[in-house]
Order: structure tokens, then C-alpha cells, then sequence
């Protein structure tokens, strides 16, 4: 099957029900997506699907054939950092530092949908694991990237 | 069932395979302190042997300078997200006089000047001062790895001396080449200058000439005024990448033409699988390569060309086998009753005469605490990736201890430690899980049996979860007498649990080991209490039975602390007395404590009441070498429903190395010890663990998360560790908040058990 990764059409050879995540780390050697549960419950395999963020430890490769898949390698936009990676640096977010692909992937789902989100709105859409407990600091770093995109949308406007 | 599980045990003794580990909750009486000067510098310029440590001249084993003054620093302690690989180059960088920013990290191999001698010889925690099994094992190996809140503890000079000898070698090798003394010589971001001629050589240009340089003594270090890095928020250097998707774990182990293995290990604990019933079946699933049962039935791998392939072979596999089928949690609460009652082995703190104070008062106030068995249940899951080709052997890995996983190889496969090289990844955290064995020991196993191959072993979040080495299940009784002024007359602790300490050492090098009653981890925080208590007994027994437990973040204190500080609150009600007050009474000539306890009543403004519906707990704890205290503000939501709207937290560890990683590992240990408080519970039926994965056992999300106010005290006196001392107190704190709002005296763990609930 052909799959489409951060803009690049990558053709390999799985069963159809191999999940996306084992897909881009054991045959794609991309390891910045996680691994951390295999039942959709911690959030560590999170990618974007069509702009959607998705746990794809239990989604299978063949439903994203000819959809547009973004992980964490791909949202450095010609190597500059996205706001959200700015500001996770900048509130020093991350500590082990696993399970952060997928908040990122996550956090950069919701400011798509949501640019100014509430701290409940986070509540409701941030439900990945953090082992190390860096809840707090993400989402000091979210309401940072919210200002970040909207003071780069202003100039560009 | 005593009896099955005793049987069971003995055979313990004979399986050197499934060895051992070492990490926190160590003791003593700082018999390495000071050792500093000449193993760390002088003696050690010249032997080190290490490879892949960057390019240029190596000023000793920490440091090497590139002619482009490229300074690359080794960092022998891992990084799981405690924030090593900014704070050790901290402490050599400001002595060395370069810049953070010029500074590379490199994990070294496992070699004898990386030693953690504080991590062996114990921190330093007088209570424990009997004990010397340690001071034993200390004197017998090096052991290079990470745990017990050590590494600042046991670097914060030594690694001083290091940087600090380096740049006198620059010095020297600076003035030799001007020709002038070193006094009219300084050094200051990574070059060195002439005070007359207000020339300057760069370090790069000075490095080979000053590794040829013996430094004798030890310089003067620095005075805290002068400090330019240390006690200031450094930012880390392993953040940039671990945003972009390029930081290392184990589990990114990609070396060429590597195979993908995963584990299924036999039911019970401590059983034994005779056969593999269906292997030939398995060996005809798509992808898979070979079947391997590991030594004395521990548990089978499947090989394949992925690892969605190798779990589902393996989860595929059939076992014929034997173990303890009947283990429960049920027998195990049971046994922890019959063992306080009739089976104490050891009383290591029996100050006055408690029983006489029992005997003669009406008022003894009693109650029975008790926790649950908890997994470490790391992110990332346990894994480990080995090659084994001809004599050679090669690691890569996420591991607390480099020099076990040299062990561990060396064991499993008899290659010899000089040609084992170590990959050590950054750990999808660590926990004290990370500091055991069996994954380098299952996977070398593997390598060796398919050699020439790398085998990257992982065990699945289920493997993961239901076969590993818990924080034990721990009941403590209290007695105690509380007079009307609040004194506390007399105190009474006995327990019942597994002891850590033998367990582990029994897995990682039973050589070693010391019984049972010689466990300074079983009452770690329970027997070194800060209060006055005139008549203070704390006495436990050993709980004989096939599970295996390990350190887990905080150790003896993560439970300790909860029984503790609830019963001290319960003390407090005796005497119709507020909590704080009533601990603020009994402290009064420990000035550190008082501090503590005093500046978390003032930044949670306790003697302002709260509005309706608002409760708080409060909560004292020295763990670590480091006093924390935190109140916890919870406002109700509902019938037996909580919001954790704040914590404040308050922490002297001593000397401030890194205030932001202090502010950082304070929140994570609390989140941490919310998440066992709330809902961890691993129990067992039928032999078997009952929990598989995150929707069995549940953490700590944002939605539950509370806002940590952190306020880190400046005390000149030597560090404490930071890594655990925030994870004891928050549970006692929390339930102490729930008492205040219910009435109820919570006394086991997890609450989710009792019906709460939290938004």
C-alpha cells in the first residue's frame, strides 16, 4: 500500500489491519512516534490524519491510504520549530520526554481547530498520558502557542 | 499457602539468572563522602579508557576539548527525565568557566571513575547508621548507575573538582606557553587570558598540552557568591530534542538488519513454563523467525521482522506450566495481619518503654493503614535491543545502571565485559524499574541464541504491567498515646510487607544479600520522623511470597509517608488540635523542618479559612536527604467528588543546583503520587495480576492534574536529591484534605477504592 507521511509518498508491504503506528516506526524506521500502550488509551502514537490527531496504535495502515499523515518529524516547517514546539521549549515542558510527540501532535490538533482554547477546552481535548506529570507545564505552553500563532497570523495577514 | 509460597522462595536462591538490580532507597552513613580529590581527577586523567567521547583531548574522563573548542562532557548517569544531562554539565561547566550553550553531552561506558559511590554508600540518612550491608557493596564493586535521588548528592563536589582541575591544567598550560605564572592568568568562557597582556588562547588550543598536566590537590572551588550557572534556571539541554521527534529512547534502537522480539512471560509469579505447546504452529505466523523459551521456563520470545508481528505471535503462544495458582490479594491482606500479629522480625527503633505508656492509659488511640502493590508503568515500555557477534557484545538501551547492563550481558552470554559496549538511550522514564536486569538478561539471551543479529526485546504494556518488580503491598498498624497539651507520649508502628531491599539484591547479585530484618527500605520514613515522641517503637515483619518487589520512585517513603502523616493528623484530632500546629509544636528544635513547614502554611495561607466547599491537607516528609512539605486544596465537586485545585509545595534540598529542574521534579512527583493515591492498585487472583493495561490502571490526566505552586527554600548546607522527595507527601496530604471536607479518615490507597471520585 502507498501512504502519504509528511508529504512524502512511502509504498510498503503489511497486512491491511497493521496498525499505522508499527507501520511508521518498524517498516518507515520513523521512531519520533510512540509506542506506549497499543490500545488507544495513552496517546503516545498520536499523529495527524487529515489534520485530525489520531491514536494509531489501533488504526489501521489501510484506512490511511490517500490521506495526508503528519508526525512529529514533519511539523518543522523547512526546519523552523511550530509555535508549539517554541513554547515547549520555552515553558521547558517536556522531562523523559516519551510521551511528548503525541501531546505535541495533540496540541497542534487542537490549535488547528480551536486557536484560543480555554483551559477547560484543554481539559477536554488534551487526554494523553504524561508519566513525568507535565500536565501543568503543557498547558502553560498551549495558551503560549495560541499567542504565538495568532501574533504570526497577524503579520502574515 | 504460607507454605507454597515459602517453597517457592527457596528456589529463589538458586536462580542467579533473574538477578538484580540497584537504585534508591540506599542508606548509611556517608562513608564515600570526601573520596573526591584523587580517584575523581588525578589518577584517573590517565587511565581512562572510554570510546566515542567526542573528539579532541580528554582533560580526564569527564571532559574533552576539541581544537575547535567544541567541549564535550560525559555524563555517566541517565537521563529519564530528572534533568542529568543539564545538571551534571552544570556543575563541571561552572568550575571549568565555559558556557552551557558550548557544552555537549555523551553517555559514557560503564568505567570504574563514574562510580555512584553515594548511591551505594548510602545517602546521607543517620537513622539508618546500624546498617552496613551497603558500606559492604560499595567497598567490593564501582557501580555506575542512577537512582536514590543521587546524583547531585553524590556529584556536587566531586564534580566541582572535576571541572575545577581541568581549567587549572588550562591554566597551567596557558602560562607555560606565555611563559609567565598562573597567577596572571585567568580563565573565563572557554579561554584562558592574560591578565598583563590582555591576550587570550582558546581551550581548544590549550587541551592537548593541559591533558599532558598533572594537577596535584584539590583546587579551590568556588565561592556560591561567584557562581554564574549553578542555583540559576538553566535551560535543559535534551529538550530541543525531545520536541522534534529525534531524541533517542531504548526503543529506537534501529541498527542494521535488527529483528523485532517480544516476550510472553509465564502466568504466575515465580512459575515455570515446561514447554510451548503450539511452538510449531507459531513458527509458521507470518514474519516470525524463532521461538525461544528463556531459562528455567521465566517466560518465551518470538522473533519477527516486526514487532506488530512478534506481540501478536507471542501473545499467540500456549504455555504448559507450573506456579502458585492460588496467590490472591485477599490471602495476601491476611498474611499481612497473621505477620504483625505473630511474626515481627525486626524493631529497629524502640526508644522508652511504649508498652508501659499503653499499659497504663485509657486513651490509646489505634488504626490499621494499609497499601496496594503498584506497577512503575514506565511510557515507555520495557525494552531492550542486543547484539551478540563472535565475542563481542553490543547494547542499546534506557538503563539506570550502565554497569549492570554490562553484568547482565556478561552473565547471560559469557562474553567478557571489556568487549561489551553500551548504547545508553534516554528512559521513557525510569522509576527504579529501569534499574533492573531482566530485559537485558531476556534479550542477551535472545541475541546469543541468533547471533550476529540485533534483537530488539520488548515487553508489550500488558507483559509490561503484569510481570514486574512492584512497589510492595504494605500494612502498619499504629498505637499511640496523645496527652491533652498534643504531646505525644507514646507511638507505635508495626508493618508487614516484602522487603525491597532483598528482593532486589537477591535478583541483581544474592551474594550479597543480608535477610530480611536488615532492610533499611522497610522503614525508611517511618522510623525517622522529625517529631518529638518521648516512647517510639516501629517494628516489621517479612512477608514471604512469589512476587517480586522493587524500588519505586521514593521507595520505603512512598508508603510510609501516607501512613505516617495520616496517623500524626489523627494524632492532631486526638488532641482537638489544627494539624499544622500540632506538628509546628513538635518540631521546634529542628530549624530546617520548622522552616519548611512554617513557609507552606504561609503560601497556602492556612490560617485564613477557606470559602465553603473549599478543604485542605497538609503533610511533612524528609526523604532523600531533602525535607518537603505541601498542603493539598481540594473543593467538592459532588457526593464524594473532588477537585485538586492546588498543591503548595515547599522543598529545602539544600544548595540549589538547577531551580527550574527543582520546580520540575516537585510537580512530577506529585502528579506521580496522585496517580498511585487515586487509582493505582495492581492485586492479584488466581496467581495472576488482574490489571493489563492503562484502562485497569488508570493515571493521572490533565483534567485531574492540580496547579503545583513550588517555593524552593535557600539553605546553605549540602544538597539533597530532588528527584523523589516530592511523590511521599502528596498522598497523606490529599486524604488529610478529604478527612477535613468528609469527616472520613481515609485509610488505604487508592481512593477510587472507597468510592471517590475526581474532576
Amino acid at each position: 500500500m502507498e501512504l502519504k507521511i509528511n508529504g512524502k509518498t512511502h509504498s510498503v508491504e503489511v497486512e491491511p489491519g497493521m496498525p499505522l503506528l508499527w507501520v511508521i516506526r518498524d517498516e518507515l524506521n520513523m521512531t519520533g512516534t510512540k509506542y506506549g500502550c497499543g490500545v488507544s488509551a495513552c496517546g503516545s502514537c498520536t499523529v495527524m490524519i487529515d489534520g485530525v490527531a489520531t491514536r494509531t496504535c489501533t488504526f489501521p495502515a489501510s484506512a490511511a491510504e490517500g490521506k495526508e499523515i503528519k508526525t512529529i518529524e514533519g511539523i518543522a516547517a523547512a526546519g523552523q520549530l511550530s509555535a508549539v514546539q517554541k513554547a515547549w521549549i520555552q515553558h521547558q515542558v517536556p522531562q523523559c520526554g516519551y510521551c511528548q510527540s503525541g501531546m505535541i501532535m495533540a496540541a497542534e490538533s487542537l490549535l488547528d481547530q480551536n486557536p484560543n482554547p480555554t483551559d477547560e477546552d484543554i481539559n477536554k481535548s488534551m487526554t494523553n498520558i504524561c508519566r513525568c506529570g507535565t500536565y501543568q507545564r503543557i498547558r502553560a505552553a498551549i495558551h503560549t502557542a495560541a499567542k504565538m500563532r495568532a501574533e504570526q497570523s497577524g503579520l502574515q495577514g | 499457602m504460607a507454605e507454597k509460597a515459602n517453597k517457592n522462595n527457596k528456589k529463589k536462591g538458586k536462580w542467579t539468572r533473574r538477578a538484580f538490580m540497584l537504585t534508591g532507597g540506599v542508606i548509611g552513613g556517608g562513608l564515600l563522602v570526601g573520596i573526591g580529590g584523587n580517584m575523581y581527577v588525578n589518577k584517573k586523567i590517565k587511565e581512562y579508557t572510554g570510546t566515542g567521547f567526542g573528539d579532541g583531548s580528554s582533560l580526564n574522563a569527564w571532559i574533552r576539548i576539541a581544537a575547535d573548542n567544541t567541549i564535550t562532557l560525559a555524563v555517566p548517569r541517565s537521563e529519564m527525565g530528572q534533568g542529568v544531562y543539564t545538571s551534571v554539565p552544570m556543575l563541571i561547566a561552572e568550575e571549568l568557566e565555559v558556557d552551557m550553550k558550548s557544552v555537549k553531552v555523551i553517555h559514557p561506558q560503564a568505567e570504574s571513575p563514574y562510580a555512584n559511590t553515594q548511591l551505594v554508600a548510602g545517602s546521607p540518612r543517620d537513622v539508618h547508621s546500624g546498617f552496613n550491608i551497603m558500606e559492604k557493596v560499595a567497598s567490593f564493586l564501582p557501580v555506575v548507575a542512577t537512582g536514590g535521588s543521587t546524583t547531585i548528592t553524590d556529584g556536587f563536589d566531586n564534580l566541582r573538582i572535576v571541572g575545577a582541575t581541568a581549567r587549572e591544567a588550562l591554566i597551567q598550560a596557558a602560562a607555560d606557553k606565555w611563559n609567565v605564572g598562573t597567577d596572571d592568568c585567568y580563565a573565563e568562557s572557554a579561554f584562558v587570558h592574560n591578565k598583563k597582556t590582555k591576550e587570550k588562547i582558546s581551550y581548544g588550543a590549550l587541551a592537548e598540552a593541559a591533558s599532558a598536566i598533572e594537577i596535584k590537590g584539590i583546587p579551590t572551588l568556588k565561592k556560591q557568591k561567584d557562581f554564574k550557572i549553578l542555583g540559576k534556571p538553566v535551560q535543559r539541554l535534551d529538550i530541543p530534542e525531545k520536541v522534534t521527534g529525534a531524541a533517542q529512547f531504548g526503543l529506537d534502537a534501529r541498527p542494521d538488519n535488527m529483528l523485532f522480539a517480544a516476550i510472553k512471560h509465564a502466568s504466575y509469579h515465580d512459575g515455570k513454563i515446561n514447554s510451548i505447546s503450539n511452538q510449531t504452529d507459531i513458527e509458521k505466523m507470518a514474519g516470525v523467525k524463532k521461538v525461544i523459551l528463556l531459562p528455567e521456563g521465566i517466560g518465551a520470545v518470538v522473533v519477527a521482522d516486526n514487532t506488530w508481528r512478534a506481540k501478536n505471535a507471542a501473545l499467540a503462544l500456549d504455555f504448559e506450566e507450573e506456579g502458585n495458582d492460588t496467590l490472591s490479594s485477599e490471602e495476601i491482606a491476611k498474611l499481612q495481619e497473621e505477620t504483625i500479629a505473630n511474626n515481627i522480625i525486626a524493631t529497629p527503633l524502640d526508644k522508652g518503654n511504649v508498652d508501659e505508656v499503653f499499659e497504663n492509659s485509657d486513651q490509646v488511640i489505634e488504626a490499621k493503614y494499609n497499601v496496594p502493590y503498584l506497577a512503575h508503568a514506565c511510557m515507555e515500555p520495557i525494552n531492550c535491543t542486543v547484539l551478540v557477534d563472535n565475542d563481542k557484545a553490543e547494547a542499546w538501551v534506557g538503563h539506570q545502571g550502565t554497569s549492570l547492563v554490562v553484568n547482565a550481558i556478561n552473565q547471560a552470554t559469557g562474553v567478557k565485559k571489556a568487549n561489551i559496549k553500551t548504547n545508553i538511550t534516554y528512559l521513557g522514564g525510569g522509576f527504579g524499574r529501569r534499574a533492573e536486569i531482566d530485559m537485558v538478561l531476556n534479550a542477551a539471551h535472545v541475541a546469543n541464541e541468533m547471533k550476529g543479529t540485533p534483537i530488539q526485546l520488548v515487553y508489550t504494556r500488558e507483559e509490561a504491567m503484569r510481570h514486574e518488580m512492584y512497589r510492595p503491598a504494605v500494612a502498619s498498624n499504629f498505637k499511640a498515646v496523645v496527652n491533652k497539651d498534643g504531646t505525644i507520649e507514646a507511638w507505635e508502628n508495626k508493618m508487614a510487607l516484602q522487603s525491597v531491599f532483598y528482593s532486589s539484591i537477591m535478583r541483581i547479585m544474592p551474594a550479597m544479600a543480608e535477610p530480611p530484618e536488615k532492610d533499611p527500605t522497610s522503614i525508611e520514613g517511618a522510623a525517622n520522623l522529625p517529631y518529638d515522641i518521648k516512647n517510639n517503637r516501629v517494628a516489621f515483619g517479612q512477608l514471604d511470597l512469589p512476587i517480586q518487589v522493587g524500588n519505586w520512585r521514593s521507595v520505603g517513603s512512598s508508603q510510609n509517608a501516607f501512613f505516617t502523616e495520616s496517623f500524626i493528623d489523627e494524632c492532631a484530632q486526638a488532641a482537638d488540635q489544627d494539624p499544622y500546629e500540632f506538628r509546628k509544636n513538635k518540631i521546634q528544635t529542628k530549624p530546617r523542618f520548622l522552616a519548611v513547614l512554617n513557609k507552606v502554611a504561609e503560601m497556602s495561607n492556612w490560617k485564613t479559612p477557606l470559602p465553603e466547599g473549599k478543604y485542605r491537607g497538609i503533610a511533612l516528609h524528609e526523604s532523600f536527604g531533602s525535607i518537603v512539605a505541601q498542603v493539598a486544596e481540594i473543593s467538592t465537586q459532588g457526593e464524594n467528588e473532588f477537585k485538586i485545585d492546588n498543591v503548595y509545595c515547599v522543598i529545602d534540598c539544600g544548595r540549589i543546583v538547577n531551580p527550574d529542574t527543582i520546580e520540575a521534579q516537585m510537580q512530577s512527583g506529585i502528579v506521580f503520587g496522585l496517580s498511585a493515591a487515586l487509582y493505582g492498585e495492581i492485586t492479584f487472583a488466581n496467581g495472576e495480576v488482574e490489571q493489563y493495561n492503562f484502562p485497569q490502571y488508570d493515571m493521572v490526566r490533565m483534567n485531574v492534574a492540580p496547579v503545583v505552586k513550588v517555593h524552593i527554600m535557600e539553605v546553605d548546607e549540602y544538597p539533597g536529591g530532588v528527584g523523589e522527595p516530592g511523590t511521599p507527601p502528596i498522598a497523606p496530604a490529599l486524604t488529610n484534605a478529604i478527612f477535613a471536607a468528609t469527616g472520613k479518615r481515609v485509610r488505604s490507597l487508592p481512593l477510587m477504592k472507597h468510592g471517590y471520585k475526581f474532576v
